[in-house]
């Protein structure tokens, strides 16, 4: 104390001027700091989506949000692949071996789906539909049971292939009345894409869009990068956490999100156009697709193909593009690409070998 | 300019200073404590049903357009207990304990976030 007495005033001039300023800079920053993450949760495509919108206006945001909601609901309704839809209407035109007119955003939708089945070596394909409705995966009720085998086999003999579809103009047609066209895994990365396109419109650009655990990024929180968790596929816990930034999107095919049991064995619901049988070499593939064009659609599309593909997964992924990808095995091993790893944070330790 | 104002600083100040850094390490420390979830947010059809902290056991009956989906909660801990939805997977979870796990009951438009400091990511891919 005697110090303090002795000098205090010239000592301690500089030192509380210093407090002095750190405390102006921080009523500042905190005044000007209004900003706040707001959260929309609904439930559609038979999933969960949430839209957070970073930004200081709620009205804004709520408005974009509600904007964003409703297309979803219109593209649920659109694009069901058993309640009565669009694409319903035009399975039942292509069994009966008819022409039907769609419109033009379906049409494009299935050329797009298309191409990337071509992209994908045909490993995943949009027309398996009778195949996953064998499987019953196409009902809200359940029933844990494997596929009549002579239909399965039958089913599989004839060969759906999305390339058999013909589309000219909005006019859609295919060479295979066994086609039938179910969306998943394409409909919900193309809604993510159409969510940034309307939240852009709207002036909103830091936004998190989640439908069903694919997640593409808007800008930022406040200049901090979005940050996403990725599911452990048997834990209820993240796996590890990651960055995502400005334009980026993540995907996951997994075994854990649609499936059942029956004798010890788990069949989910990503089926393997060859043999009719949902795959059981991987629990989880994550892609992670930076910033271009239909980042959305290919956060959906392009995580099948990998999945299907077990042990050959990086192929599928460069197939795409995709540098950024993460493998759990069958047996639990976790295998991850170096330019991921170099993002990752592991919240537990992890065994984990990485991929060129 | 240079070092002149550090002559001024005696050994008191720099006392004060040291416990001023300690005092910061301790906090940072104490408040860090990774993973540790300290509440449970319930939403029923996308709004907030329910929010209730860990402390204490509790239960929660959260109507949905199937029916009621019970949320059960012990210290620490929370949990989907039963479910009227057909594949029970929000249910199969078993027990969440840590801050930014997620069940969510699909059927039912049920979900269940635990929050806490651990929980440093914005949104859950799967």
């Amino acid at each position: 104390m005697r110090t303090l007495t002795h000098a205090g005033g010239a000592g301690f001039k500089p030192a509380l001027s210093w407090m002095a300023a750190l405390i102006v800079l921080t009523m500042f920053l905190s005044a000007c700091n209004r900003a706040q993450v707001f959260h929309r949760e609904a439930y559609v495509f038979g999933t969960r989506v949430d839209v957070a919108v970073y930004g200081d206006e709620p009205e804004r945001a709520d408005v974009a949000m509600a904007a964003v909601l409703r297309e979803f609901d219109r593209m649920h309704r659109a694009y069901h692949a058993w309640e009565p839809s669009e694409l319903t209407a035009l399975n039942a035109a292509l069994a009966q071996g008819e022409t039907l007119e769609v419109s033009a955003e379906l049409a494009a939708m299935l050329r797009d789906a298309q191409q990337m089945a071509a992209q994908g070596d045909g490993l995943f394909d949009p027309a398996l539909g009778a195949v996953i409705e064998l499987w019953g995966f196409h009902t809200d009720t359940f029933e844990p049971k494997r596929p009549d085998a002579h239909q399965l086999a039958a089913l599989i003999e004839q060969a759906p292939r999305i390339s058999q579809l013909l589309i000219e103009g909005q006019r859609v047609s295919s060479t295979n009345p066994a086609v039938r066209l179910d969306l998943g895994g394409y409909a919900k990365g193309y809604a993510l894409d159409r969510a940034a396109n309307i939240l852009r419109d709207q002036g909103i650009h830091h936004a998190l869009i989640n439908i069903g655990g694919n997640v593409l990024a808007l800008g930022d929180k406040g200049g901090r990068p979005w940050r996403i968790g990725i599911q452990h596929p048997r834990q209820p816990v993240p796996l590890a956490t990651m960055p995502l930034y400005d334009g980026e999107a993540i995907g996951t095919s997994g075994d854990y999100q649609r499936y059942f049991e029956l004798d010890g064995v788990r069949y989910a619901h990503i089926i393997d156009p060859r043999s009719g049988e949902p795959a059981h070499g991987t629990q989880a593939l994550t892609v992670l697709v930076t910033s271009r064009p239909r980042v959305g659609t290919l956060s959906d599309a392009a995580s099948k193909p990998a999945y299907l593909a077990g042990e050959e997964w990086r192929d599928q992924t460069r197939h795409f593009a995709i540098d950024h990808a993460l493998r759990v095995a069958g047996d639990g091993r976790v295998e991850v690409t170096r330019a991921l790893r170099a993002r990752l944070e592991f919240p537990q330790p992890v065994a984990f070998k990485v991929v060129d | 300019m240079g070092a002149g104002w550090r002559e001024l600083l005696r050994p008191g100040d720099w006392a004060v200073v040291a416990l001023g850094a300690a005092l910061c390490i301790y906090a940072g420390m104490g408040l860090w404590t990774a993973g540790a979830p300290d509440g449970v947010i319930v939403r029923a059809g996308g709004k907030v049903f329910a929010e209730a902290d860990l402390a204490a056991a509790r239960r929660i009956e959260v109507p949905g357009p199937l029916g009621l989906t019970l949320i059960e909660i012990e210290p620490g801990r929370a949990r989907v207990a039963s479910d009227p939805g057909p594949r029970q997977y929000c249910v199969r979870q078993g027990w969440l304990d840590r801050a930014g796990a997620v069940a969510i009951c699909a059927p039912n438009e049920v979900s269940l976030v635990l929050t806490g400091r651990g929980n440093d990511y914005d949104s859950l891919g799967y």
